[in-house]
This record gives C-alpha cells, sequence and structure tokens, in this order.
C-alpha cells in the first residue's frame, strides 16, 4: 500500500514537473522597412550568431531554433543552415572576419569566387543575431543520496535567467539594414525537491527564440 | 594485485556494495588520469581566388608531431596532453592548397630536388606558443585554446638537402619572418566532456588562424614587397646545418 502510494505520488510528481512552467517577461522592439510584400520568392535567407565579442557569443542552437521557427511558420522560406554556410564561405564569416557594417558586403563581394557564391545561393537577406542568455542569480540548496532503499533529493533551489538578442536585417541585393528587431525576457525557475526533483523551468530562451522568430517572419512571409 | 586487494578489502559486502565500492575506486583512479586530447576536424578549403603562385610547404617534425603538455597543479587537477600536431598539418595543407595555384609539400632531399625550379618560394610554418584554459582554470564557463604561429618564407635555392636527407636553410636567407595569433573559445556545453570541449575549442582557432592568415599574407610588408616588386631574396650565404628543420 504504501509502496503504491509511493509511485503514485513520484507519477504525479513528474507530471506536474512537465506541465509547471515558470513565468517569463517579454519585450520585443520592431523597427523594420522596406519589406518584401509579396515574400522572398526563390530567394534563400541566412540567420548567423554574432561571435566577436570576448565575453559572450550568441548561441548556435539559438540561430537553429529561430531558423526553425521560420521554416515552420512559411515554409517556402529558404533559411540557410548557418553552420554549412560559414564552412561554406571560409574564411570569410569567421569572428575575426564576418562583416560587421553592410559596407562591408562590398569588400566581400570583390572576391569573384565569394561573389559567384552568393549568386549561386540566391542570396538575399542576411541575419545576424546578437546576444546571449545568462543565469541573473541563482540560491538555494539542495541535498540528494543514494541508499540500499533507493535516492532521494531534498531542498529547494531557484534562478534566474535573462536573454537579450537584437536582430538586424541586412537586404544583401541593395547592401542596406533593412531592420532591427529586439527581444529581451527575463524569468525564474525553481527546483523543489521532496524526494523527487520538481523542475519548473522558465523558458527564457525559448521565449526569445518564438519573439524574434515571429518577428522575422512577419517580415520575410508573404503569408503573414 | 589490485583485483586481490580490492577483494580484501571489499569482502563481506554484498555484490550491489561491492560493484559500487569498485566503482567508487575506479573514478577515484580516473580523476588523477592524464587526460588527452587528440585534435580532429572537418576544415573547409578556403573560397578565395588562389594567388598566381607555387609554393612549397615544410612541415617540421616538431610542427607535425606539435603537442602541450600540462602537468597538474595540484590533487584536484589532472594532466592534460593536448595533440595538435596531425590536424595542423591536415588544416594548413587545406588552407595553402586553396590560396595558393600549387602547393608541393618537401619533406626530405628526394623531394627537394624533384620541385627544383618549379616552386616560387617556400613557407615554413611553426607553432611558437599555445595556452588553452578550461573551466577550473578559470570559473568562467568557457574553454579557451590562445596559438601564437610563426612564419618564415625562403626561396628554395636557400634550402639545401645533406646527405642523411635532412634539410638545412641559412636562418639569414628567409626574406619573410612574421607572426600571427589565433584564438578559439567554446561554451560549456550540456553533456559534452572537457576533451570534447578543448578539441572544438582548438579547431575554432585553427579556422581562426587560418582566416588570419588568409586575410594578412598579402598585407605583410615583406610578402608585399615580394609579390608586388619581386625582389629577388637576398645574396645567398654558406648555409646552416640545422638538422631536419631551419636555423
Amino acid at each position: 500500500m504504501a509502496k503504491m502510494l509511493q509511485r503514485s505520488l513520484t507519477a504525479g510528481l513528474l507530471v506536474a514537473a512537465s506541465i509547471l512552467q515558470g513565468c517569463v517577461n517579454a519585450t520585443v522592439d520592431e523597427m523594420t522597412f522596406l519589406e518584401p510584400t509579396e515574400g522572398i520568392g526563390d530567394a534563400s535567407v541566412v540567420i548567423m550568431g554574432r561571435r566577436h565579442a570576448p565575453d559572450y557569443e550568441t548561441e548556435f542552437d539559438f540561430i537553429e531554433c529561430i531558423g526553425d521557427h521560420i521554416r515552420r511558420g512559411d515554409n517556402s522560406i529558404s533559411v540557410l543552415h548557418e553552420l554549412e554556410f560559414i564552412n561554406m564561405m571560409y574564411p570569410w564569416f569567421e569572428p575575426r572576419t564576418a562583416p560587421l557594417r553592410t559596407d562591408d558586403i562590398d569588400k566581400l563581394l570583390a572576391q569573384q569566387r565569394v561573389a559567384d557564391r552568393f549568386e549561386e545561393l540566391k542570396l538575399e537577406y542576411m541575419i545576424w543575431i546578437d546576444g546571449s542568455t545568462i543565469e541573473t542569480n541563482s540560491s538555494g540548496s539542495m541535498t540528494c543520496g543514494v541508499g540500499p532503499g533507493g535516492a532521494g533529493c531534498f531542498g529547494f533551489g531557484t534562478w534566474g535567467n535573462a536573454s537579450d538578442y537584437e536582430a538586424t536585417i541586412w537586404d544583401f541585393t541593395d547592401e542596406i539594414e533593412v531592420g532591427r528587431i529586439s527581444a529581451n525576457t527575463s524569468g525564474q525557475s525553481y527546483m523543489p525537491a521532496v524526494v523527487v526533483p520538481i523542475p519548473i523551468i522558465a523558458p527564457v530562451q525559448g521565449t526569445a527564440c518564438d519573439s524574434l522568430g515571429d518577428q522575422l517572419l512577419k517580415y520575410l512571409s508573404a503569408k503573414m | 594485485m589490485v583485483a586481490r586487494l580490492l577483494d580484501l578489502i571489499t569482502s563481506g559486502l554484498s555484490k550491489y556494495q561491492r560493484a559500487l565500492g569498485a566503482l567508487g575506486v575506479a573514478l577515484l583512479f580516473t580523476a588523477c588520469g592524464a587526460r588527452e586530447v587528440v585534435v580532429q576536424g572537418n576544415f573547409p578549403k578556403p573560397l578565395m581566388d588562389p594567388l598566381p603562385l607555387t609554393v612549397a610547404v615544410i612541415y617540421t617534425d616538431e610542427f607535425a608531431q606539435h603537442e602541450i603538455f600540462d602537468e597538474a597543479a595540484g590533487r584536484a587537477e589532472s594532466d592534460w596532453l593536448v595533440k595538435t600536431g596531425d590536424a595542423q598539418v591536415e588544416f594548413w595543407n587545406t588552407l595553402l592548397n586553396g590560396m595558393f595555384e600549387s602547393v608541393v609539400q618537401i619533406k626530405d632531399s628526394e623531394s627537394l630536388a624533384a620541385h627544383q625550379n618549379t616552386v616560387d618560394a617556400v613557407i615554413i610554418p611553426a607553432v611558437a606558443d599555445l595556452q588553452y584554459t578550461i573551466p577550473l582554470h578559470t570559473n568562467v564557463k568557457i574553454y579557451e585554446i590562445w596559438m601564437k604561429y610563426r612564419f618564415k618564407m625562403v626561396a628554395l635555392e636557400d634550402v639545401h638537402g645533406n646527405e642523411n636527407g635532412d634539410l638545412s636553410i641559412n636562418p639569414d636567407r628567409y626574406f619573410a619572418d612574421w607572426t600571427l595569433t589565433a584564438y578559439g573559445k567554446t561554451p560549456t556545453a550540456f553533456l559534452q566532456s572537457d576533451e570534447e570541449a578543448v578539441n572544438l575549442a582548438a579547431v575554432v582557432a585553427l579556422r581562426d588562424a587560418g582566416a588570419n592568415f588568409a586575410t594578412s599574407f598579402s598585407r605583410v610588408p615583406d610578402i608585399a614587397t615580394w609579390m608586388n616588386e619581386g625582389l629577388p631574396p637576398a645574396p645567398s650565404e654558406e648555409a646552416e646545418n640545422t638538422g631536419a628543420t631551419d636555423g
């Protein structure tokens, strides 16, 4: 009877853990112009992270998340895979050599092979994402133990995360910047543990990804 | 011996307790062992218009077998051995083949003789310094590798083959001698071991070195002079035998 109760309790806690989520605050700012009213047709878009700062780098999985978000929203938009693009264009998009301003596009196109590759790819928009997600605070303590009768944890932990990202959209054909979108999100996650730890995670980075992804999709897609 | 010792220590305990004990002892010994990283990666060919030059490259033994050994500073740390030699050769072969119209490798007197009068210049790369940090050192969740390279260029006529097959170069004959630095970092990632992260940081550093080399090569003053004015190297002097490498 006691074992059944324990199993039910564990199952209940696991279900609760999968349902419960921490709260996230999100702020999105948008400033775009020259919107492609009929979508981007058969042209392609590449989304890349800025990684030249010494103290942080935009996460590869965050860039992938935004790309997936756009593909899911409108499968007619061809979003190039970041790593494949960087390898294809080596050494022109390494942290040391990546163009920082639209004026630098001309220098890139001066290399005939680079210009030919861009034409092959039909690259219309280059979107740079700059920012990262950091842990802002953490407190609490938890103790876990293993014994002959089983294992368990006891305690409480909490931590905060904050995401701060800015997307800069370059129109590659006209070599101009056509928009900036920023997303700031923050949230507090909790992990109470009575035998089983129950993570109540605030999806801070995921919300930033959805927010930026939605705005970029709205800009690029003819459907929205 | 160790098995007998373990048996002696754990006699009287249950099978599971013995297994747990053995695991604990194994972990204890693992923590003290040396950690080895043989750097591996896939390196893309550079996308650039090749310079109309035929260059030869000499990878010295020191370069081709480059490694760094870092002895543990305390009981909580491990020795580290980072072998970059194979990756260096693979990477620079890929890069140089994309940068120049033609690239040949000179290993000994035989290959030197085979390429007489067909090569514009010889490049000799060397790793002058390599430093790395892991989160244990810095308390920052980033793995970093910093490398300093020294490149030298010499005319093929100034590379001499010895009877034993070794190559020798007079140090006064280099017409270009410059250094460049490279940096690679990778943040900690879920389910990524220290070794994987150090490897990734080394690959990023190699790519950075390549990007630096490719974009700055023609701007190195001595190289620019050589390429623009085609100035011949300084008058020949008696070559100094320096074994398999340069002076």
